[in-house]
């Protein structure tokens, strides 16, 4: 694999290569340079995970004709197929390099066990929504309880918008979530739910499920839980499976014939 | 191109967050919480997610600049630090080291932080000196 | 488009627990009885539902309603409940 690398950087088909490399005990982003071979060789693999699709969408701002190569796990090959739908990187400037592990529950072969965090306390289990959750147990309370239990969550939130900072496929220059007529500003904590749900709509045909989001959240909000069932019901409705093809999200075609119903006033 | 991924640590506020600069071509352009880091585990507040920007900020100083008559003149360091200091002796001498008070700020390095505290106390004489983010 | 969003939205305020409050229907200017009808279910459906609940909401009795809701005795660890009308 680093031969692999060095070869590509050599022979110019990448200008840069986005791995990872242990600086002062931490695993950490790092970005290989042509000039300096042999640090390829301190390249690391496995269990951390940053967003490197992210970093890559940033590079291209800047310098539009860069090649990049970059490790990637499965998530990641979803990011980016995402980011080539939303023009926000070319397929031919990028070389990705199949690293291991998958981070979700999307592939049957995933194992997410590297990066489980500590399991939900007994106080979130009681009142609020445990986040590490499947649909199903999340959807076997009454409807109010699961109200409470939402909005239990949403009111923890800070604000601190690293949800969408981190996410590897959020890359508007103008994010809704700022916007002061969409979502009320100068109080915590913001709206809920609008802001939470705000966030949870734009993510439909667009979340890839990698987790990151749910990872930067000091609240510990189940962000990813929310997510997932919001590209479920995509997947449901639409049959697209968010990340996995290269065509676009249902939600930005239009004039396609009508092949959903609409819903009956249920009895209450 | 250049393009280099430096571990720190937020300097906003008391808790000490693990951050990671992006740098490209010598430019900070933004940041990453460290996850390994056993402070923050990849988390940040909204201050640590935008670290970056106020190092790069047009609102910045420069320059030393000194207000005479109600009016900024800019100065050269040297000039500057000269007329601080005569300003601090005079009001010293008339008035006490009690009627000096220091406060610093988030936005300097930790080391500048100990070294203003170490001036107020060494050299001022007073214990009046205070952080914008005691939390 | 419309329906496609509608759709989605329906589904994810169920999740949220908001289910039901949500409805879409296509009518034409000359369709007044069908208006009227769709008017007079829906009305009665929300009446059945019962105010929004997120009007009135707070966050010092969230943690008491939830336990409420789901049937556990946390009163002791939490301070009365204050009592919340839902003013029209
Ligand atoms: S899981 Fe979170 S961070 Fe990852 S793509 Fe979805 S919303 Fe973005
Ligand atoms: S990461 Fe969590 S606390 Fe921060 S804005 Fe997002 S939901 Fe709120
Ligand atoms: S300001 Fe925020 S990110 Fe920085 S150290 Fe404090 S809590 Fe951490």
């Amino acid at each position: 694999m680093k031969n692999k690398i060095k070869e590509w950087l050599k022979s110019g088909q990448i200008d840069i290569f986005l791995g990872y490399k242990t600086l002062q005990g931490h695993p950490l982003p790092h970005a290989f340079g042509k000039d300096n071979l042999e640090d390829i060789d301190t390249l690391i693999t496995g269990s951390n995970y940053y967003p490197l699709e992210k970093i890559a969408t940033k590079l291209v701002a800047e310098k539009p004709d860069i090649k990049i190569g970059m490790i990637t796990q499965d998530h990641s090959q979803r990011a980016l197929n995402v980011l080539y739908i939303w023009n926000q990187l070319d397929p031919e400037n990028i070389k990705p390099l199949k690293g291991d592990g998958c981070s979700s529950n999307l592939k049957e072969h995933a194992d997410d066990s590297h990066r489980e965090a500590g399991k939900s306390g007994q106080f979130k289990k009681q009142f609020g929504m445990n986040t590490h959750a499947s649909i199903e147990e999340a959807e076997i309370f009454a409807q109010q309880e699961r109200f409470q239990r939402w909005m239990y969550e949403f009111q923890k939130c800070i604000k601190c918008y690293g949800c969408r900072n981190i996410c590897p496929v959020c890359f508007c220059k103008q994010c809704s979530l700022e916007h002061s007529n969409l979502i009320g500003t100068g109080s915590l904590p913001p709206e809920a739910p609008i802001y939470h749900l705000v966030r949870a709509v734009h993510m439909a045909g667009r979340c890839i499920d990698c987790g990151l989001c749910e990872e930067a959240c000091p609240a510990d909000i189940p962000l990813r839980l929310l997510y997932r069932k919001v590209n479920a019901i995509v997947t449901e409705l639409f049959d697209y499976e968010t990340g996995s093809r290269l065509d676009q999200s249902p939600f930005s075609i239009i004039g396609e014939s009508i092949t959903l119903k609409l819903k009956p006033i249920a009895a209450a | 191109m250049e393009c280099k991924f430096v571990p720190s640590v937020c300097s906003y506020c008391g808790t000490g967050c693990g951050v990671i600069f992006q740098v490209l071509d010598g430019k900070l352009v933004g940041t990453l919480p460290m996850k390994t880091h056993p402070v923050n585990e990849g988390k940040l507040c909204i201050k640590g997610w935008n670290l970056h920007e106020y190092v790069n900020s047009f609102l910045r100083l420069k320059y030393p600049l000194v207000k005479t008559f109600g009016r900024f003149i800019k100065v050269r360091w040297d000039e500057a630090l000269q007329i601080t200091a005569d300003r601090f002796k005079e009001i010293i001498e008339t008035h006490g080291p009690d009627s000096v008070g220091v406060l610093v700020s988030a936005k300097i390095t930790n080391e500048e932080n100990y070294l203003a505290q170490k001036f107020t106390r060494a050299v001022i004489g007073t214990n009046n000196v205070d952080h914008c983010a005691r939390l | 488009m419309t329906i496609k969003r509608i759709n989605f939205l329906q589904e994810l305020l169920e999740f949220m627990g908001l289910g039901g409050r949500l409805h879409l229907e296509w009518i034409s200017s000359a369709e007044a009885q069908k208006f009227v009808q769709v008017v007079k279910e829906f009305t009665e459906k929300i009446r059945h539902l019962g105010p929004n609940p997120l009007r009135g909401f707070t966050l010092n009795n969230l943690t008491l309603d939830v336990g409420a809701a789901a049937g556990t005795a946390a009163k002791t660890a939490c301070p009365e409940p204050k009592e919340t009308v839902a003013q029209n």
